[in-house]
Order: structure tokens, then sequence, then C-alpha cells
């Protein structure tokens, strides 16, 4: 029954009476029944013809023609409804009503294909199934949350929060018993490492088993949230989902995203830690340039965008910015539509190139930040509509060498409903035209005073050096100056005062070009600083082909001259208004808005998916399973969620709550659901193996990060510094920065973190946790293991058990059993001298270790 | 984990009783748990029918190996040297509708029109008297043990067609598994001590594919291929272990580690990420002197050494590597590929200069392959050994300069052993190598071809919600098996 409410839930993702395939096969969904392939016939709604031309049968067209009695009289009329107006009709009169015709297997609009009485008796069986599953909890992920009843539970005083109620709710229907809370330490040790990625530290455990207040463990909650390392951890795994990745490519030359995109990461973690709504991090992320334009902290966030740029490939770059963007946000796999219509959801191939239409005018590029004028050395890599009038067209069967004739409008798909509502964006002057603003020309031109400065310094210095050698030499000047040596060293200083002057010009014309820049053209003075801007400029022009003409070898002399000719006839020449703007590069004055009003359209209140996929993305961090289990599919060919109402319960919760991440972690962490022991009970175990019902905490492995900074963490060696530039990733054993701030690109992660499956790079919305034998090497034979392990012994005193005791704490965040102790004690006794360091040693590479419990 | 297998009938218990012997103890409870981790729905280790071959060596050179100049011969090159081809009989090759099923990488390549008559001799090799050119006489002394497939065609123009060669799947898709990582998935290991699916040499450079063409795609890091440096003192990461701890240190600190391991594990009876912990050091623990005592050739004869070129600073690197993969064979390692040339486009792009360009690197690999056939079959290996000699793409008939271009349209390959029919060619492209025109196969025809023989079939290894095209199955070419 289960699967068939579930199945009955996607049916309504069906919109319009086209009998594709799908419809057909909603059909036979929604009836679930042995003849499910007879009811997967066109013959149940259809006359025989042709595929181009096979008109309704009194059965299709009555199906057909209740939709706008339905929706007249404002009732739902989705194929469930429609099928449901009509059950009890008897469209061919052959006394058997559609709805048993149907489910018996026969045609509803043909009286010769009536069912015999023993199929009507079954048919009746499972009319009643079929009716009660319909009162159960409806899953319609494409349909508005609306936030659901709480169900009642027998199990009340196990309840702590509502989440509790639905877990409840569905635990006593599969006659599962929840297993008691965990531990204190346990718990503490689950805190930690799900909400900070690291294990509590000896003193916090210890602090936590005193405090006798019976709100412990929700100031603990409150207190881990408002640590910055929360956003590192939680920032990992959005970085998952939103598929960051620093540059790669083939030497120099950058082919995936772009250098400096960490400013990126920098604004996931400072964002998370601020609670920053969800909403408004998304609507960041796609468009900041177009709703914050001025403010280069938000534009960091477009670099969810830039992390798609693909050198090679601008097909391929708009290909994962749409499929991508699709499976974050929406739980949509549009990519699918990317060829032809999609299979299983009511996406047509044509609204995925109205989605794409979004992203067409769109490109990269890095600005400049204050105090680095050099962007290949810091800059912020960011998003901003390049083509406003790039057209975008659909591909016949997804082939970018085949566009259609017709370019095609951006649109979102109607079935997700609501509207793209476009704007275009005036921008202001700093973003199109970011190499005017003030910190740029005023960094500018004092770059051009120090070159001035270093020339002049430069000059004196040659000037000085040739003083010396006049002074010192006790032959005639004629005869110094006569040497070769000397004529050389002459030649220096000459050269030297000339860069001054050049300098000088230089700057000079930078400063008269910047001036007639910041001037209207229409005020009166414009016409005389063009024409000292100018005269500056040829001034410039001068002394370089001054400078040249100097320098030039035997048989490039010639032609230097004539330049030189030529420029001090320019200089001489009359004012002139036709000076050179400086080099810049100036951008499109507005953006389309597209990227804005779909960012809109996506976190609308109204939006069906957004709120859904959040929770269900956090949900799978804080589980190890999303209550929707196929992260990215929320359509018909995903998998149906565990606990619908739940889910639903959980997305109005975070919409309402203004989008707060940390409410909704509070909520799970807090609830009793998220406290349960993880151990198993024969019962549990053989009614609900992989404990989809949750009636214990799940175990499962760390992630590579969180198993890294663990080993430094443990030994006191983390280096707790936040945000920078990405570190090479071979450095990853040696400095003790947390796992997020390494490079981490296609072919540039670290070995160590890729032994425990790193997120690739590619894709990742649940991580892998194999466990293999690599891992187990990494752990044992590395120096980065190992030296910390002799750290710790080093730092833990006392005697045997008192050491025991400490390295359990240290390492594990709880003391050993009496059996461990005696254990430990034989294996200290017999080893001796080094036994300290390889009990830490072990003990690093316990199963607890690595596994969260 | 919800992945993960469970073990139904094992009481907590029995567990104890299993666990509770020790280190070395655990072995005999963890090996009944192949490796803790559910292989889908379709598939559970064990072959589809009786399979021909236990193992496969598959050698890939990177960068494009003429065609023309290895096992598919054309004097009609030689004959119309210098000619453009609208002036020869085979003007029609560029209005063949086929010329548009490549995908351009890089639209720069393709199109050469003067014909480049052959760079090396040729003549007939073995029983058969297959047609091998001269950069290949020793492979050409195995003849009857090759079938040669002349008609391969793929549908990247550039190098990403190495990735495509592995995968099935043009660069552009993205990573899918590998045909290594099929195996493994579908077969697993016949040695406990060692990775199921080794991977020799240096791969495909990260341009056209890199560790995707060794990787797993879908199927997990698991099924990755490992790559094993031979030759050096790391041949694994993390393999050996730290000077001054010896193996009764690490072994007493491995026997402690499984007492805790069982102790804090009683609350938690049929926890298969604990078995598959336990069995990961235990497997661990058999590496580290499996790997490197595997990968240590001095322990092969002279005579052994010689057979692959190991005394010539010119063959020796690659024939270190073809000795490694026959040792990592005997040991039961299931699939080892081993790349020449690997790293930017592949040492073989030879746009130009390609008679030093081919000359030399045939010389690198010529004799270390035919010595591993060679030894293969004199140790009674090559009945059960499926080796698989591939490149991304032919290269064109048409000069470009004094080298050649890529050619996707038309090139070769070949297998031996493995309940492979010796001394056959199969299919045939047109007198100039253009096009391939007979029996046409895909590259993921060699894959079918080589699970068929492994005694699986590529349709029965899905995973669920991974949609598999048509493409990616392939079909066995039957006329070359045994």
């Amino acid at each position: 029954m289960k699967q068939l409410l579930a199945t009955l839930g996607l049916v309504v993702l069906v919109p319009t009476l086209s009998a594709r395939p799908p419809f057909k096969k909603a059909l036979a969904d929604l009836l679930h029944l042995p003849t499910a392939s007879r009811l997967n016939d066109c013959r149940t709604c259809h006359l025989p013809g042709t595929d181009e031309d096979r008109p309704h049968n009194a059965f299709g067209e009555r199906l057909k023609k209740v939709r706008a009695e339905l929706k007249k009289a404002g009732k739902s009329f989705d194929i469930t409804a429609r099928l449901l107006a009509i059950a009890d009709e008897d469209t061919d009169k052959d006394g058997v009503s559609n709805l048993l015709e149907l489910l018996a297997g026969h045609f509803p609009s043909d009286a010769t294909d009536r069912p015999n009485q023993e199929a009507i008796e079954q048919a009746r069986q499972k009319q009643t199934e079929l009716l009660a599953s319909l009162t159960g909890y409806q899953w319609r992920p494409f349909d508005r949350v609306e936030r659901p009843a709480l169900p009642l539970v027998a199990r009340r005083d196990w309840v702590r929060n509502p989440i509790d109620q639905f877990v409840a709710a569905e635990q006593e229907s599969r006659q599962l018993v929840p297993r008691p809370e965990a531990s204190r330490v346990m718990l503490l040790r689950r805190l930690y490492l799900d909400l900070l990625g690291v294990p509590p530290t000896p003193d916090e455990v210890k602090a936590f088993i005193e405090d006798a207040s019976p709100l412990a463990y929700e100031k603990t909650v409150d207190r881990l949230l408002s640590s910055p390392h929360y956003g590192e951890r939680w920032g990992r795994h959005w970085m998952d989902v939103w598929r960051y990745s620093d540059w790669a490519g083939w030497g120099e030359q950058v082919r995936d995203s772009q250098p400096h995109i960490w400013h990126w990461r920098d604004w996931i973690i400072e964002s998370l830690n601020e609670d920053r709504p969800y909403d408004r991090m998304v609507q960041e992320m796609l468009a900041a340039d177009e709703l914050s334009p001025s403010d280069p902290k938000a534009l960091r966030a477009t670099g969810y965008l830039v992390r798609n740029y693909k050198l090679l490939s601008r097909e391929k770059w708009m290909q994962d910015t749409v499929d991508h963007t699709a499976m974050a946000f929406l739980g949509v796999t549009l990519g699918c539509a990317k060829c032809h219509d999609h299979m299983y959801d009511p996406i047509t191939q044509r609204e995925y190139y109205q989605v794409r239409a979004i992203f067409t005018p769109h490109h990269v590029r890095t600005d400049r930040i204050p105090g680095v004028l050099d962007t290949r050395q810091n800059g912020i890599p960011r998003v901003f509509d390049q083509d406003l009038n790039a057209k975008t067209f659909v591909f016949t069967r997804g082939d970018d060498r085949l566009p259609e004739k017709e370019p095609l409008e951006p649109a979102v798909p109607e079935s997700l409903g609501g509207k793209l509502l476009i704007q275009p964006i005036q921008l202001p002057r700093e973003a199109y035209d970011p190499d005017r603003r003030d910190f740029v020309l005023r960094e500018e031109l004092a770059a051009s005073e120090r070159a001035v400065a270093t020339a002049r310094g430069k000059r004196d210095e040659e000037f000085r050096k040739v003083q010396w050698s006049l002074l010192l030499s006790p032959q005639p000047l004629s005869q110094i100056v006569s040497t070769a040596v000397e004529r050389q060293r002459n030649a220096t200083w000459w050269l030297a005062a000339l860069d001054y002057e050049l300098a000088e010009a230089k700057y000079r014309s930078l400063q008269a070009t910047i001036a007639v820049e910041q001037t209207e053209k229409s005020s009166p003075e414009w016409e005389t600083l063009a024409k000292a801007a100018t005269r500056t400029q040829r001034q410039v022009a001068l002394l370089e082909a001054r400078k040249t003409a100097w320098l030039a070898k035997k048989d490039q002399r010639a032609k230097a001259l004539t330049s030189l000719a030529q420029a001090e006839k320019e200089a001489q020449a009359a004012d002139s208004v036709n000076f050179k703007p400086r080099d810049v590069k100036v951008y499109p004055t507005t953006s389309t808005g597209r990227r804005l009003a779909f960012a809109r359209w996506i976190t609308d209140r109204d939006n069906p998916l957004a709120a859904r996929v959040a929770v269900n993305h956090i949900w799978q961090r804080h589980f190890g399973r999303g209550i929707v289990p196929g992260m990215f599919d929320f359509g018909k060919n995903g998998q149906p969620p565990s606990h619908p109402a739940l889910l639903d319960w959980l997305a109005v919760e975070l919409m309402d709550s203004g989008w707060s991440m940390k409410h909704v972690h509070r909520l799970i962490v807090t609830s009793a659901t998220y406290r349960q022991a993880s151990t198993p009970t024969p019962e549990n175990l053989a009614r609900d193996p992989d404990n989809v019902y949750l009636w214990r905490f799940t175990p499962r492995r760390l992630e590579a990060e969180t198993v890294r900074d663990a080993i430094f963490h443990v030994a006191g060696a983390l280096d707790r510094s936040m945000f920078g530039p990405d570190i090479p990733h071979a450095k990853g054993l040696s400095v003790p920065r947390r796992s997020i701030y390494f490079q981490h690109a296609q072919e540039k992660q670290m070995e160590f973190l890729q032994i425990f499956d790193v997120a690739s790079v590619t894709e990742c919305y649940v991580r892998r946790q194999a466990i293999l034998p690599q891992q187990a090497l990494a752990l044992v034979n590395s120096d980065l293991v190992l030296s910390r392990s002799k750290e710790v012994a080093r730092q833990l005193g006392g005697d045997d058990p008192a050491f025991i005791e400490a390295a359990f704490l240290r390492v594990l965040s709880r003391t050993p059993s009496p059996e461990e102790q005696t254990t430990c004690l034989e294996f200290l006794r017999a080893r001796g001298e080094r036994g300290r360091e390889n009990l830490v040693h072990v003990l690093y590479n316990h199963h607890e270790f690595a596994t969260l419990r | 984990m919800t992945q993960s297998s469970r073990c139904p009938g094992v009481t907590r218990r029995s567990f104890l009783v299993d666990t509770g012997m020790g280190f070395t103890g655990l072995a005999l409870a963890a090996m009944l748990y192949r490796d803790g981790q559910a292989r889908g729905t379709t598939t559970d280790g064990k072959p589809h029918h009786p399979p021909k071959a236990k193992s496969v060596i598959w050698i890939f050179l990177c960068g494009g190996v003429s065609h023309v100049e290895s096992f598919d011969v054309k004097p009609e090159l030689t004959k119309y040297h210098g000619k453009s081809i609208e002036t020869t009989p085979y003007k029609g090759v560029f209005d063949d509708p086929r010329i548009k099923d490549i995908v351009s990488g890089n639209p720069g390549h393709g199109g050469r029109r003067v014909l480049m008559g052959l760079n090396t001799g040729y003549k007939k090799y073995g029983k058969c008297g297959l047609v091998v050119a001269d950069w290949w006489k020793h492979i050409g002394e195995c003849a009857d043990e090759l079938a040669v497939v002349r008609s391969l065609w793929t549908t990247d123009n550039d190098h990403g067609a190495q990735l495509q060669w592995h995968t099935g799947r043009h660069v552009r898709e993205g990573a899918f598994p590998t045909i290594g990582s099929w195996v493994s998935y579908g077969l697993g290991t016949l040695n406990q001590n060692l990775p199921e699916y080794c991977v020799l040499g240096t791969p495909t450079g990260d341009c056209c594919g890199g560790a995707w063409t060794h990787g797993a795609g879908y199927l997990g890091p698991e099924h990755a291929g490992v790559r094993l440096n031979v030759g050096t003192d790391q041949p694994l990461p993390f393999v050996r272990p730290p000077a001054g701890i010896s193996q009764e240190e690490q072994l007493a600190n491995l026997s402690l580690l499984g007492k805790l391991n069982t102790l804090s594990g009683i609350d938690y009876p049929e926890d298969a990420d604990l078995r598959a912990r336990i069995k990961s050091y235990e497997l661990a623990f058999g590496m580290q002197t499996a790997v490197p005592e595997t990968l240590n050739l001095s322990r092969e004869s002279r005579a052994t050494q010689r057979l692959y070129g190991m005394d010539n600073p010119s063959t020796r690197p690659f024939g270190q590597l073809c000795l490694a993969a026959r040792r990592l064979v005997e040991k039961g390692v299931r699939f080892v590929q081993v790349f020449h040339g690997g790293g930017g486009g592949g040492a073989w792009d030879a746009h130009s200069g390609i008679k030093a360009n081919h000359g030399t690197l045939s010389a690198q690999t010529d004799l270390p392959i035919a010595g591993l056939l060679k030894d293969l079959k004199q140790r009674g290996m090559l009945q059960d050994t499926l080796v698989v000699w591939g490149t991304e793409f032919g290269r064109s008939p048409g000069a470009q300069g004094d080298g050649r271009d890529h050619h996707p349209q038309g090139f070769c390959a070949w297998l031996a052993g493995g309940g492979i029919k010796g001394g056959v060619v199969h299919g045939a492209t047109d007198e100039i190598g253009f096009h391939a025109v007979e029996n046409r196969h895909y590259v993921t025809d060699i894959h079918a071809t080589v699970l068929h023989q492994l005694g699986l079939d590529p349709r029965r290894l899905e995973v669920p919600g991974r949609k598999r095209l048509e493409i990616d199955f392939g079909k066995p070419i039957y006329e070359i098996l045994a």
C-alpha cells in the first residue's frame, strides 16, 4: 500500500491530456495492478488509428471533458481527481463501473470487454484499498507546500518536537520501537562531529558531563551553532551540492572554474555562520550581480555560476549550469529534457531550452579588489550579462549543430507553477565600469607615482656612480669618456635619466587621462582637459620613441629614428582632443534581469520544490539518508520519500522561519529521533534493516575532511584560522589548516582525502563512504597519524591506567570500559617504551575514530 | 550503512566467536564477506556464464598509433604517395555520410587530403600470414595468437577519445565506469592481498580524461583502478610501513586494534561497516608485503627479464610494466591496465615526424609486448589471460607535413589469449585505411568481447538508477572467439 501511495502522489505530475507514454504509465501506476500492462494500452482511452491520428473513445472523451467540469467547480483536476470523478460512471453501459473495469484490467469503453463476476469481486477489493490509500498523506512534490497536520501517536512521552511525531507515526504503523537516548558522551561527540566537523576535547566532554542543567544539551546545541566552525563544517556540505571547484587547467591555461574562486567558499562559510536566509543565498549565488551590483562581498556568491566556466566548450558550460542548478535547487532532472521531452516528468524539451535562455547572456570576469592591481594575484571572479541579445535555440535532438530556426524566450517549466517576472536592471557605474572605481584610480595613480620614485632613485644612483668614477679617475675627463667602459656607464646613467623622465610623463599622462575621463563630455572643461591629456600622451610617446632609438641595434636604428621623428612632429602638432582612453574594459550598462527573476521564482513561497529540496539536503547530512533518498530527483523517476509529511512540515518550517537553516538544524538535533542510540535491536533490524524509519541513529563513516581534521584536532594541532586562498593540495599532510581550505579541483586534490572518498569535483549530491584497505594503509603508515600519535603520547602523563583513560578520552571522546582498560594495560606492559605512542596510534585506527555513532 | 550487505544468520555470539581470535583469526570471519559492500541487485560477483578468461591485460598506447603502419598496412598509400585523394580512385571518402559521426573535439583536426606513403616496411608473419608493419615485427612473430580487429571507429577526433576507448562515452559527457571497473564490479578479485583492478604506467593526461580513464564513475571508488608505481619505493600510497616500525610491532598493534574493535563492536552485532573495516586492515596488512613483493621484478630470471627487454635501456621501462602485469595476473588480479606514452595528448600523437616518433616508440613497446605474449604462452597462462592492445584512434592516410593527423573513422586493435581465436583478421577499412567499411565496430564492442570472455553479460551489469545506453553495452565480436 505504501508503494501505491507513493506512486499515487507522483501521478499528479502529469499536467496535460496528451497521452504520451508517461501519461499512460501514470494511469497504470495509479492503479498499480497486475493488469498494468493491459492498462498501459492506447485502447483504454483511444480508438484504433494511426500514430498521428488516434481519436479518443467514449471513456477518453469523458476523461478529457471532466477536467473542465472540475476546474469550473474549483476542484483539483489532475488525472487522479478526474479518474475518481468518473469512477462510478459506466461509460460503455455494460453494468460495470469504469473504475472496476480498469481495476479488473478491462476497457471501460468497450461493452464487449466485460470482466466476469470473479474479476469484479477482486476489483471491488482493490477499489477499497485504493480509496483507503487516497485518504493517506499525499506526496505531491510539484504542488505548493502546505503545512501538514501533526499525526496522532501513541508514544507521546517519547516525542520532543513535531519531527518525532511524524517519525513515531511511521514507526508505530510498522511495530518499530525507537531506541533510547544515546549516552551523553556519545551524543556530545555526535553533535560536535555533525555540527563542527571535529570531536570534542576532553575538557569539553567533562564540562558537558558535569553540567547538571536539564537544558545542558540544548545549550550546547546553541553554542555549537554559533561557533564559526559550524560554517566550515556545513559549508563543505553545501560545497558538495553546489559543486565547488578550484580552477583546473592545462599548465597555466584556465580550463575549468576560475582562479580566486575561494572567495565564494569564504562567502558560503560567512553566510552560514550569519544564518543568512537560504532564499537570499540562492538569489545571491544566481544573481548577486543583479541584486547587489555594488556590493563586492555579495558578488562573491556568483562563484556558484563562475564554477561552471569551461574554456573548451560553452555548450558543456551551459549544460552543467542548467542541469546542476535544476538538480541542486529544485531536485529536478531538467537535463533529461535536453534531447527530448522528459520521459518521466512534465517538462518539455522546449522548456529545457527556455530555462537555458535565462543563462545564455551571462559570462564570467574577475573584478579588482582594493590593494591588488593585478587580477592574476587576487580578485573576485563573478558573473555578468555580457551579451544581452544572445539568442537561445532548441537544439534538435540536443545536438548543438542543429539549432531550430526560431529563438526562444526565457521561461520556467509550466508544471512547476509561477511565472518568470523579468525586469531589465540598470547597473550602477561601478558595476559596468569597474576599472574607474575610485580605489582603482587611486591605486593606479599610486602605482604610477611609485614607479616615478623608483625611476628617480635609479637615476640618482646611476648618477652617483658616474660622479664617483669621475672623481676617482686620475685621467682627464675626455679620456674617460672615450673609454668603452665609461661610455657604457654613462649610457646607463643616461638611460636611467630617460626612464625617470618617462615615468614622470606617464604619471602626468595618467593623471590627465583620468581627469578627462572623469569629466562629462558636455562640460565646459572637457575640451581643455582632453587637450591636456593628448599633450601628455604625446610626451610619453616621444620619450618612448627616444628610448627605442637609443637602444636600437644597428639594423633597427633607421626605423627607430623615423619613428622618433614622427613622434617629435606629433609632439609639436596643434592641440587635439584625440586622446587615447585608458585600456580598460567596460561592460554593458544593463543586465537582463533574467537570473534574478529565476532566483526569485525558485525561492518564492509558492515554488513547490526549493524548500523541500533544501531541508532534504540538511536532513541527509544529519542522518546519512535523505527523506527523499535520491537527492536530485524529486520527480517521477526518483525514489519516493520515507516521510513525506515530515519533509513538507520541515519545508514549511524553513520558509516560515525566514529560511533560517539554523532553525532547521536546531529542530533536528534536539529531536528525540536524532538523540537515539545507534545500537540496533534484532526485532527492529528484522523489520527495517536499513533503518529507513529511523528507529535508531544510523552509524556511518566520517567524511574525508572530518577524518583529517580530527587527526590534527585530537593532538591539539589543528590550526583554526579561517578563510583565504586555497592551499596547495600537496601540503595537506604538513599544513594543519582545516581541509576545506585546500585546493580542490580535478586532478588537484589531496591524495589523503581522495582515499577517503572526498567529494567528486563535478558532482556530489551524496558522499560515498566506502571502507577500503587504502584507507587502512593511510591511517597505519602515514606520518600524519604517526607524528600525531607521538605528540598525544607525549602530552598525556600519569600512570598506565590514567594514560589509557586520557588517551581514550582524547581520541575517541569517551572513557574505556573495564575490559578495554585491561586489554590496553596488558598491551602497555608487553610493549614497553613505545607502547604509549603505539596505543594512541591504535586508537587513531579504531573503528570508532572514523565513525559517527 | 544502508548500502551495506547484511549477513542474516550471523548472531552476535557467533560474530564474537569469529572475531575474538586476535588479528589473524579475524580473517576467517571476514573472508566470508567479500568486501562488505553490496554489489547492487544485478551482480553477485559470479560470472553469468562459464568464463574463458580469468584476467585481462589491457595495453593502451596514448596519442593514436598509426593503424596503416601497424596491423592494417595499406600499400595503396605508397602507390599514391603525394597525390591528393581527389585524383585517386578513393576520392569519395570525404563525401561518405559517416564522416558526420565525428563529434568534433577540435575542428582543426581532420581533412588531410594529400596521401602519404608508408614510413615503414611490412611483411607476412606466422602460419596465418598476417601482414604486420616492421615497426611491430616482434609482435608479428606472435601473429598466430592474434585476432586483429581492423574496423574500429570512434567519434572524438581529439584525444578525449582516450577516455572514450575506456568508457565508451565522449569526454564531454564526463566520467563513466571504465571497462576495468566493470570487471571489478562484476567479478571481484581472486587475491585478497592485491587490488582487483591495477593501473601501470603514466595514464592519460588531464586534458583527455585524466583519472577518469581508470576510474569507476558511479560504480564507486572501490572499483576504480589502483595506480601502482612499478620500479619505485612507494608502489601504492602509504603502502610501506614507516622506517623504524618492525613487522612484529605492527602486528602487535593490529592485534590490539582487532581486540578493541571487537570489544566496542559488542553493541553493534551484524555491523557491516565494522566487518568491512576489520577486513580492510587485513587486506592492507597483506598489501604491504604483497604489492611490493609482486612488483619486485628482480625475482625473475635473467632469461625472463631479457624476454621483456629489461636488459635494454629503450625497452626496459615498458618491459617492466609488462612483466609487472604478468606477475599481477599470476597472483589473481582481474584487470591490469598498462599505459604507454601517457600525459598530454599522448606520446604517439605524431602530427609531425611520424617516422622518428613511431620508430622510437614502437622500439620501446614492440619487444616487451611480444615478450609478454611469449611468456604468458610458455607459462600456460595465455589461455585464460586476455591481452588487448589498443589506442584511441588511428592516424590519417593523408599527410600533415611529415606526420599524420588524428583519424577516428577507422583504426585497429588486437586481442590475444583468453579464448580468442588466433591468427585471424576481422573487419576491414577501405584500401587507404580511411573508413572502417566491413564489420564496423564501435569501441564498446571490444568491451563486450572482453566481458563475454570473462563470463559476464554487459546487459546484466546494470546499476539500478543508472541509465545505460545501447552504445554502452556493445556487442561481443563472436567471429574472433575460439
